[in-house]
Order: structure tokens, then sequence, then C-alpha cells
């Protein structure tokens, strides 16, 4: 028996960690062991108020704050009874995609792209190609400054609140964001030229499962209250409160992770279900663009999730700078959230993390205190589809040595763009 | 120039962790800081600030580290220190060193880390009993770091 173990992969943190058995040929057990799972964040804020609840939630990641600040409240919300303004509805996918540009140029230059280029970091890889890292650095910049004016905060967003916003933006603020989102948009054609020009990473293949939000309305991160799961030609529509038949979750040995399945089959969440559930979001230059980028859909290889990626962040960019355009246009008008009237009730809201379905659901008592509270990651509804692909990758893999292996298995990890809730920060010395 | 920019790094919900953003909102009451220097409590993702770093001659990061020495100890390093280690192992953020070298790409400024030992950090929305009860020894120390001198909160610190 022989054992591939990666205790924690660089650039996927800490406690994550894949280990794969093999006897001879033949691949046994697979786990890739994250401390992700139902009610792990419960404890954060039991017995809280439903207004501090969203910021305490906020802090679980710097990248992912906003699409657990604004989940979190439309999760609150929902259990109110609170309606959102058009306005707000807008501002707030602004905000959302900020986060997504902010995150994806992150992944895609910063962390994934030095795989490619068989670079050991990004430090190595901004000697190597530094029009690479500063396009990821000036992208992610653009998108933490949408999240600064919207959001009012550069991280942890302390400006959405119930219902609304605590200030909305002022028309000189839009202006300033028009024009850097305009001057932004002249780095598609680079982003796509880059993603284009990478060596091939076929590692696997094999019939995949997706889970996306319908955005058949539009294409927003953070409306829609409906999903779709489809496996091969079955389409399944799951509706937030019913977010449990999707989260179906299964404990496994040796992973904290409970396995999520859907009609007993792993799926895939982040930027490539979002556009096989949604291929209607493929017009124009992004069918070019994907036309460059070889991704056809529906894909059955997950590393073509860094090429939705690609294609979603030049798409965000062309987005955002219409909803600014469009505020600006019909005059940003000065609105107050409503008051709230707390009530014993459950809230349930999905929405669209950058690297998939985020789900948070609570139960407030009449004063508006959580008795309950349950929050699903991506990177925990992904945990199944991923060590499906790893074992895919191995049992096609016609080496057999530890570099080959580690090399795929890492890639494959990567391209999941993992976060890990809660992860520690510190600077370690040698 | 503009004043030098202090940043408090760390996940608030990660225990010790957590130590920068604590003690860079400490900081922000402190009469003692000179009202020239800029705070941010930052969480954990040092690129997010590379607006505000523009102009700047001085950044100051301060962050929990993992060193062999007791927990609440303040060692201040420049950020091109050899012995930091450079490897990434988060899932989606750079570690703090490793932006650090790529914001070396876009701003002139110096960095300085001043790192706060801990031991342990695990999920908690407030910082260890042990930390807690060095805060104000921590502060002064940090203060001395950052060029306020105040030798009588230093005591207990190295």
């Amino acid at each position: 028996m022989k054992t591939v173990a990666i205790e924690h992969l660089a650039r996927v943190e800490g406690h994550g960690g894949i280990t794969v058995e093999l006897e001879g040929n033949t691949v046994g057990n697979v786990h890739f062991d994250v401390f992700e799972g139902a009610r792990l964040l419960e404890p954060l804020v039991r017995g809280k108020r439903y207004d501090e609840v969203a910021p305490i939630l906020s802090r679980i990641c710097a990248i992912c704050s906003v699409a657990h600040s604004l989940t979190s409240l439309k999760a609150t919300e929902n259990a109110f009874g609170i309606a959102i303004s058009r306005q707000t509805e807008m501002l707030r996918d602004l905000l959302y995609l900020g986060e997504n540009i902010e995150s994806h140029s992150l992944h895609l230059f910063l962390l994934a792209l030095p795989d490619y280029l068989n670079c050991a970091s990004a430090i190595a890889l901004a000697a190597a190609r530094p029009d690479a890292v500063l396009l990821g650095l000036r992208l992610k910049k653009l998108g933490n400054r949408i999240q600064e004016v919207i959001g009012g905060r550069a991280i942890h967003p302390v400006n959405a609140v119930p219902g609304g916003f605590g200030r909305v933006p002022a028309t000189e603020q839009l202006i300033e964001l028009r024009d850097a989102l305009s001057e932004g948009i002249k780095d598609s054609n680079a982003v796509i030229d880059l993603m284009a020009a990478l060596p091939d990473t076929d590692f696997c293949h094999c019939n995949t499962a997706f889970a996306a939000l319908d955005s058949a309305g539009g294409g927003s991160y953070y409306g829609g209250e409906e999903v779709i799961a489809a496996t091969n030609g079955d389409r399944a529509i799951v509706r937030a409160a019913d977010y449990r038949t999707l989260a179906h979750e299964q404990s496994v040995p040796h992973s904290h992770a409970k396995h999520s399945t859907f009609r007993g089959k792993p799926f895939m969440v982040g930027s490539l279900a979002r556009l096989t559930i949604n291929p209607h979001r493929i017009t124009g230059r992004l069918a070019l663009a994907a036309e460059r980028l070889g991704l056809h859909l529906p894909a059955d290889n997950p590393m073509d999730n860094n090429k939705a990626q690609a294609l979603e962040l030049i798409d965000d960019l062309a987005r955002a700078l219409a909803i600014v355009e469009r505020l600006l246009r019909e005059g940003i008008e000065d609105e107050r959230p409503p008051a709230v009237q707390p009530r014993a009730a459950t809230g349930t809201a999905i929405t669209e993390a950058p690297r998939g379905l985020l789900i948070h659901s609570y139960t407030y008592d009449a004063e508006g205190r959580t008795t309950s509270a349950d929050v699903i990651t991506p990177t925990a509804l992904n945990a199944a589809s991923m060590e499906m692909h790893f074992r895919q990758a191995v049992e096609q893999c016609a080496e057999r040595d530890d570099t080959a292996l580690r090399r795929r298995l890492e890639m494959i990890a990567r391209a999941y763009d993992p976060c890990i809730s809660c992860s520690v920060h510190l600077v370690r010395k040698r | 120039m503009k004043p030098v920019l202090v940043i408090g790094l760390g996940n608030s919900l990660m225990g010790d962790d957590g130590v920068g953003c604590a003690v860079a909102e400490r900081l922000a009451a402190e009469a003692r800081l000179p009202e020239s220097m800029e705070l941010i409590s930052g969480g954990t993702d040092l690129l997010r600030y590379a607006g505000q770093m523009a102009g700047r001659e001085r950044v100051v990061i301060i962050d929990a580290i993992q060193v062999d020495a007791e927990p609440g100890n303040v060692i201040a390093l420049d950020a091109a220190d050899l012995s930091l280690d450079t490897r990434q192992d988060h899932a989606h953020h750079l570690s703090a060193i490793q932006a650090i070298r790529l914001l070396e790409m876009t701003t002139p400024a110096q960095f300085r880390l001043v790192g706060i030992s801990i031991g342990s950090a695990g999920m908690d929305a407030s910082l260890s009993p042990v930390l807690a009860a060095r805060m104000p020894a921590i502060l002064g120390r940090v203060l001395h770091e950052l060029g306020c001198h105040s030798p009588e909160s230093d005591a207990g610190t190295t």
C-alpha cells in the first residue's frame, strides 16, 4: 500500500490536506480533510442580536467578507419579512461584483498561475512574469475600491445593514468608480490573452454534476432564490428554504467535512457551475473569449473552473460598469434602511460567493436573538466533488511517482479555489 | 509624503490570531500615538490596503507571530528579514510576508513588521486570558517600536 499525502497544500492553508491510498494501480481511500460543515460557526453567533450577526460572520474570511455579510443580511431579512428597494438590490449587486473581481483576480494571477508557469510562489512569479502579477494586483485593487465605496470599509463591510445601507454612495464616488471601471475594462483582453497562453492541464475527465443559482433573470450573484442542480441532463430546482435537500450531508471517516451530495452524486459549485447552469450568460465577446480559452460547456475537467473564472472576471467588470452607469443615469436616492421588527422566525438565503453557493440559515426568537445558525460554505459543498476528481486524476494518470501525482492533486484542489473558514494568518519564522 | 501607515492584521474570530487587529483598535484610542500616524485594523488580507499605501515612506504591519517565545512578546523585524517564512499556506489570500514582497513592486514604502508572539489560535472571538492580561505591556512595547517611547509600560516584554 502506498500513500500520497499532501499535509497541507501550498497556497491552500493549514488544515486542508489530501490523502490518496494506492494499491498497485488501484486507488483506495481518497480524503480531502477540511474543517467545514453544518453548524461549525454557530457558537460565534448563538444568542446574538440580529444586527450583530452579519458583522461577526463577515469576519470569517477577508476575501469572502461581502458574500458572508450580504448572505447573512438576506437570511435575516427573509426571517423578518423585510423587502429591499431596487436601489439597494443594485448596490448589493455592485458590492458583490467588487468582491468577485477582487477574488478571481487574486486567485487566477497570484495563486493558480504560479502552478501553470512552474513557479513556486507568487513571489517567484513576480520575478518571472511581473506583467501577470501587476495585472492581478491592478484588478484586485479595483475590486477592493468598489467594496470600499459601497461597503464602507475595505474589508468586513459595515455599511450594509438589514434592509439597505447606512449611507448610499455620493454621486462623485460613483463617477470615480465609473472612471476606474472604464480603465479596468481595458485589461480584459490581457486577462484572456494570458489565460489562453497557459499550458494544457488535462488531468482528468469525468461526468460532473453542477449546482448554481438560476440567474435567468439577469445574472446577479446576490439575487435569486432558486438553485438549479444538474446531473447528466437531469435538472432539479431547489428553493432556499429546502437547502438541506441540496446539502444532504453525510459523515465521512477521516474528514471533518460532511459530504454534500444531490441525488447521491457529488456536485461542483463555483464559476464553472454558474456558467454551465446559466449558459445564456456566454454571448458576444464572452463567447469569443470562451472559444479562445477552449472552454466548451458542459465541461468534464475541473481545471476549466479557472477558465470560467477568467470569463466571469471580464464579464463582472462590464456588469459593474453597467450598474454604476445606471445609478448615475437614474440618480442615487438618499434612502434610509427601514425600521426592523424582529419576530420569532427562520430565514434562509443562498447567494453565489466567488467560489460557489453560500447558504446562511438562522432561527430567531421574538426579541431577534439567534437560537440557531447554520452556514454552509462552497468549500463544504465542493468537498465530495473534489475527492471524486482527485480519485479520477490519480486513476487517469499513467505516472505513479509522487511528484507527478502531487502536482495534479494540488492543481485540481486550487482550481476549486477552496476557502477554509476561519483561517489563521500568523507570520512564521523558520 | 503621507504619514506612517500602521496596519494590524489577523482573524479576530480565531482567538490570538487576531491580536494584530486588537492592538490596532486599542492604539486608535491611545493618546501617546502621534496624530500623524494612520491606523487600520485590517483583517487578514494585506493586499487590500495597496491603495492606502500610495505615497507612504513607511508602513508598519502588526501581526501575530509563531516563534519560540512566551505569548505576548513583541518582536520587531525588518520585513526583508530572511528568517521570515515566505511559504504560502492560506486558502485564498497571500501571507503577509508574500504580500509585502509583491507590494514592494508597486510602492517605494519601507515595510516593518511588529510581531506579537502567540501560543495557539482556535475559533474564539476573544483573545486568550494570557494575551489579554499582557495587553498593556504589549501596547507599551508596540508604541516604543513605533517611536512613541513609553518605558514604564515596556516592562515584561522583550
